[in-house]
């Protein structure tokens, strides 16, 4: 079975791949000068604590912070896999807890951006490849241009502008106050999502044009191309059938850097437009050097690459009878 | 070729009319074919080059490019105001309103003295005194600097001619970009910022380029164990999302350290996450021109590894590489932009693009003070014109069009 | 002479240009040639000539930006059109696309899409040319795929394109052309991309078809050594134009033009003994800016001064066989290659 063993590797990869990931995510926390307990103590003198230096050294030895790096390491490793993500100082909570809340929102928000970023940038990318060298055609590559040259933040705050001109409030956060009880609340909802979604996956559409533009340009001149032309089939079913199949393999494999797109573009709109999502409390946790939380956000974002990878790679396994082939171009 | 002159030539010496014109035709048609033989000769890169003057766009972005690069190279002699400036009195001041009549009478540029007033909201309001102009003047002495870090100099491209101010009156400036919350000149502090935003994305993606050379043509000439380790590392650093990365990786830049030093950090946090994507290509690239028939004559002809790597391989895909570059860049522009606007950047006393935009991150500071949007353009138009330029590149790289 | 059949394709003075930036370049530069029923006419040249470009003329798939003129008309069933003069792509030639005129193509690996089953490639021209159900289609796929000699054709028609090997993937578009009986087939250098032993067997399986089948057969080719095995007539083409026009025994007993012998001589006769094989001296000019004189004339062996001077037009030198050539009588004086 070629299709198991491709699964398989695929799968035994992404394993790797992650542990290797947490590697990097522990060495990335453990950079900043100063450990989680300088952090705590200097936090509980602020709040107006008297620390002693034995206290300090019972809490280091209770974080188990002045173990060498590696057993620190796998102590870490050992907690996420158990569940025990770290205590976050600012919240006072499990760093798992924290995360889980804000997961719901930032999923739901990256899904539904990437399938407008599919559903908008593919019939696009194919009217222009269509239509090459067409005044479309530019005015689409213009507008592609400008829309990847824009900052994610910005563009935020651009809209949210010309929505606060508009309709004379400034729509921020993610939920309807009171949350979504009934149809009225829902509608509001949905048009709390219009914005980030449109923000976050402006540059993403746009680039996504255009590879769909370049990789159908590409397709056109396969010589089975012509040969399927030549046995008579419709211009239409050419395009649809054949070509947007064909492009589709390059398009699904792409997922998981689309997913880190959108995680990056969601990351700094949630900043600015104060959504409930994973942005804003990595840029918190980071500024506070609350180590466990940024560790875990870090962590979880790249997760969920690696499973968008993972499933492209599943998907391509579906969807193209040549797994040699795709194990060549990986 | 003058063709009537010719022709002219041609009737007075005679040799009748239809030899004459016939000579003519031969000898278009040896200039047709001798440019025809030129083309076919050209090198690569001479090709290339043609090509890319005919592209239009890619031109005009380049000359942007040339414009902002050197603005930023002479910031301090174009910048009216230096990094450590402000007016309180200038707070939030809009754009400097540019008059050229006064009193009726045309008197080259100059600008009027702002009065700040309070509207009945108690909104701060600035309002002309057209009572006396004050001439804009270029090549003014104004605050010393040094340029390039060694030139001694207090000429400033232009400055207002204060010389009929009022004692005790604060100097005035011209901005013609307003200011921010400090009384700073916006423009000033973009032209300033420019220094640090446009080099860093350049800097940055030569480091990445360098990395991505040495790593990827190690990972795609060797092959083997070497490959599949390079790979995994690859494939581990581009599953992190960057910006989350960036962040992290910014906040550990320890505080207080110098700009400098700060800037180093920047540099080298954005091209440890811009190589990777690159190497892939680089790799490719080796693994595709590795299998073609003169690499493996070269070997044969026991021509050393090293060698062909430099000689035969590298040039088959420069040409590509540095488009990828290029067009690497923006991405870069925006990661050091948005690092600064979260904080995470340069720190005063330093600025860039980004850390200007900070002012924009609530909806009624913008509402109130639209100019403090003006650094955005400055952004995407850097984005756009590596953009074009990079676009450009590629079609005149490709050997096929 | 044997009785003229009637012509089912008849190209007349088909001009191809293409613009591009350094200039426009006609690869074909008026060609005319007719083939009549149940017969193989030959087109003959090196690459680059404009042989490829006229097939696909035929049948309108050239690219966008080649700019066609002249007529071809198509005659079955006592009914002609000017395939010229039906709509890029539109419904009227894509009815006859793939049914009665259809068209093999050079690289088998490719002409294909790797994402369908190859079974189902070719019964898709079965379902758009006829009202046949999919089962039926299926069963007529499977039955012509038997004919052109695959082996187990009801397994093979699930399979797609990467499990199949090059000579199976030539077999399976030999198939995909016959499946609705076409009129006229044309065979694009069918087995260039195929080792030597097949390409014997593919060309076998043609002859054999053709038979079968009673059609038409426009044979492209740079393989003089093919032709002889195939055509009934051969038109020589060099630059962009035919220069030579005869049937297979003439213009193999008697060439006239100067680039047909050299062609001739350029083959590996068995028994020829040793020595150098023959080449033409140079390349081929690139079909831009052409100065008006024969297009042969810088890579001519025997030019001479009247070589120098307009273009040679073709004419009948010798009964039913025509040359383009201003030396074409003058056989003894010429080296003999």
């Amino acid at each position: 079975m070629d299709k198991a063993k491709f699964i398989g590797k695929r799968l035994l990869l992404a394993v790797i791949t992650l542990f290797m990931i947490s590697f990097v995510v522990f060495f990335v926390i453990q950079l900043p000068p100063g450990d989680f307990v300088d952090t705590l103590v200097t936090n509980m003198i602020a709040e107006g604590e008297k620390v002693s230096q034995s206290e300090i050294d019972s809490l280091r030895q209770l974080y188990g912070v002045d173990q060498p790096f590696l057993i620190q390491y796998f102590g870490w490793l050992g907690g996420i896999l158990t569940g025990d993500w770290g205590t976050s100082f600012n919240f006072d909570q499990n760093v798992l807890t924290i995360i889980l809340e804000y997961l719901g929102p930032t999923m739901l928000l990256s899904v539904l951006t990437l399938i407008v970023q599919y559903v908008v940038s593919i019939p696009i990318g194919i009217y222009a490849a269509k239509h090459q060298y067409s005044v479309g055609d530019y005015a689409l590559s213009f507008i592609g241009f400008i829309g990847m040259a824009i900052p994610h933040f910005l563009f935020a705050i651009l809209l949210m502008y010309i929505s606060y001109q508009l309709t004379g409030t400034a729509v921020m956060g993610l939920f309807p106050e009171g949350g979504i009880v009934d149809f009225a609340s829902f509608l509001d909802f949905l048009k709390r999502l219009i914005i980030p979604i449109i923000v976050i996956g402006l540059g993403g559409t746009c680039s996504s044009i255009r590879s769909t533009r370049a990789l159908m340009l590409d397709e056109q001149t396969r010589p089975y191309v012509l040969c399927t032309r030549a046995k008579g089939v419709k211009e239409a079913a050419l395009t649809w059938k054949y070509e947007l199949r064909a492009i589709l393999n390059p398009t699904v494999s792409g997922l998981g850097g689309i997913i880190a797109g959108i995680f990056n573009g969601s990351t700094i709109t949630a900043i600015v437009l104060l959504l409930p999502t994973l942005g804003p409390i990595l840029l918190q946790a980071l500024k506070t050097q609350d180590v466990y939380l940024s560790g875990g956000i870090l962590l979880i974002s790249a997760v969920l690459v690696v499973l968008g990878t993972l499933l492209s790679d599943l998907l391509l396994a579906v969807l193209d009878p040549r797994i040699q082939y795709i194990e060549e171009t990986k | 070729m003058k063709p009537s002159a010719e022709s002219k030539r041609n009737l007075t010496e005679g040799g009748g009319v239809p030899q004459a014109v016939s000579s003519r035709k031969q000898k278009k048609e040896e200039k047709a074919r001798r440019k025809q033989e030129k083309y076919y000769t050209a090198s690569q890169w001479q090709l290339m080059w043609r090509k890319l003057l005919k592209h239009k766009l890619a031109m005009a972005s380049a000359v942007v490019l040339i414009v902002l690069y050197l603005g930023a190279a002479f910031a301090p002699f174009i910048a009216p105001q230096g990094l450590e400036d402000y007016s309180s009195s200038a707070s939030n001041m809009p754009p400097t309103q540019l008059h050229f009549v006064h009193d009726g009478e045309f008197i080259g540029p100059f600008i009027y003295r702002y009065d700040v007033e309070r509207d009945e909201m108690r909104n701060k309001v600035f309002v002309e005194d057209t009572s006396q102009p004050y001439p804009l003047k270029f090549f003014v002495h104004g605050i010393p600097y040094k340029l390039f870090g060694v030139f001694e100099s207090d000429l400033h491209l232009y400055g207002v001619d204060n010389t009929n101010l009022p004692e005790g009156q604060e100097p005035l400036q011209f901005m013609p970009f307003g200011a921010d919350q400090l009384g700073r000149d916006l423009f000033s502090r973009i032209i300033i910022g420019s220094q640090v935003s446009l080099t860093v994305p350049l800097l940055g993606t030569l480091i990445s380029f360098v990395l991505a050379l040495i790593i990827g043509g190690i990972s795609g000439y060797y092959g083997g164990w070497i490959d599949t380790v390079i790979q995994r590392i690859v494939e581990v650093l581009s599953s992190f999302p960057t910006l989350p990365l960036w962040m992290a990786l910014s906040a550990a830049i320890p505080a207080g350290i110098p700009v400098v030093q700060v800037y180093i950090w920047i540099t080298l946090i954005m091209s440890l996450m811009g190589w990777t994507g690159l190497s892939r290509t680089v790799r490719s690239q080796f693994l595709a021109l590795k299998k073609e028939d003169y690499v493996t004559a070269a070997r044969l002809a026991g021509v050393s590894d090293m060698k062909i790597i430099i000689k035969h391989l590298v040039p088959g895909f420069m040409s590509y590489l540095i488009v990828n570059l290029t067009l690497g860049i923006p991405n870069m522009i925006l990661g050091e932009t948005s690092m600064s606007f979260l904080g995470l950047g340069m720190r005063a006393p330093a600025t860039s693009w980004g850390v200007l935009l900070q002012e924009c991150q609530n909806v009624s500071n913008i509402a109130n003070c639209p100019w403090k949007l003006i650094p955005l353009i400055f952004v995407a138009i850097s984005i756009l014109a590596f953009n074009f330029l990079g676009d450009g590149l590629r079609d005149a790289a490709d050997p096929y069009k | 002479m044997e009785e003229q059949k009637q012509a089912i394709l008849s190209v007349e003075n088909l001009k191809i240009s293409i613009r591009m930036e350094e200039g426009v370049l006609t690869p074909v530069r008026g060609v005319s040639f007719q083939i009549r029923e149940g017969e193989t006419m030959g087109l003959v040249g090196e690459s680059g000539c404009g042989k490829s470009l006229t097939s696909k003329a035929i049948l309108g798939i050239n690219t966008a930006n080649c700019k066609t003129e002249g007529t071809i008309t198509f005659s079955i069933d006592g009914h002609s059109q000017d395939l010229l003069k039906l709509k890029h792509n539109g419904a009227e030639i894509r009815k006859i696309r793939g049914k009665d005129i259809s068209m093999i193509f050079q690289e088998p690996m490719t002409s294909f899409s790797p994402l369908f089953t190859v079974g189902s490639q070719i019964a898709e021209a079965v379902r758009i040319h006829t009202g046949k159900n999919k089962q039926e289609a299926r069963e007529l796929v499977i039955d012509t795929m038997k004919k052109v000699g695959i082996s187990n054709p009801e397994k093979r028609f699930d399979q797609y394109p990467h499990e199949f090997s090059g000579g199976m993937l030539q077999r399976s578009l030999i198939a995909m052309a016959l499946v609705c009986n076409p009129r006229l087939l044309i065979a694009d250098e069918p087995t260039t991309a195929l080792d030597v032993t097949i390409q014997a067997q593919i060309l076998e399986l043609m002859n054999q078809l053709k038979k079968d089948y009673g059609m038409s057969i426009l044979y492209i080719t740079h393989d003089l050594g093919t032709v002889a095995q195939m055509c009934d007539w051969v038109a020589v083409m060099y630059l962009g134009k035919i220069v030579e026009y005869a049937s297979v025994q003439e213009i193999f007993k008697n060439p006239l033009h100067p680039y047909t012998r050299g062609l001739m001589g350029s083959v590996h006769k068995i028994g020829s003994g040793g020595g150098r094989l023959f080449s033409i001296e140079g390349t081929v000019p690139v079909a831009m800016n052409l100065p008006d004189r024969c297009g042969f004339y810088d890579r001519c062996s025997r030019r001479e001064g009247v070589c120098g001077g307009t273009d040679p037009v073709m004419r009948e030198v010798l009964p039913n066989h025509w040359a383009a050539c201003w030396c074409a009588e003058e056989k003894e004086g010429c080296p003999n290659v």
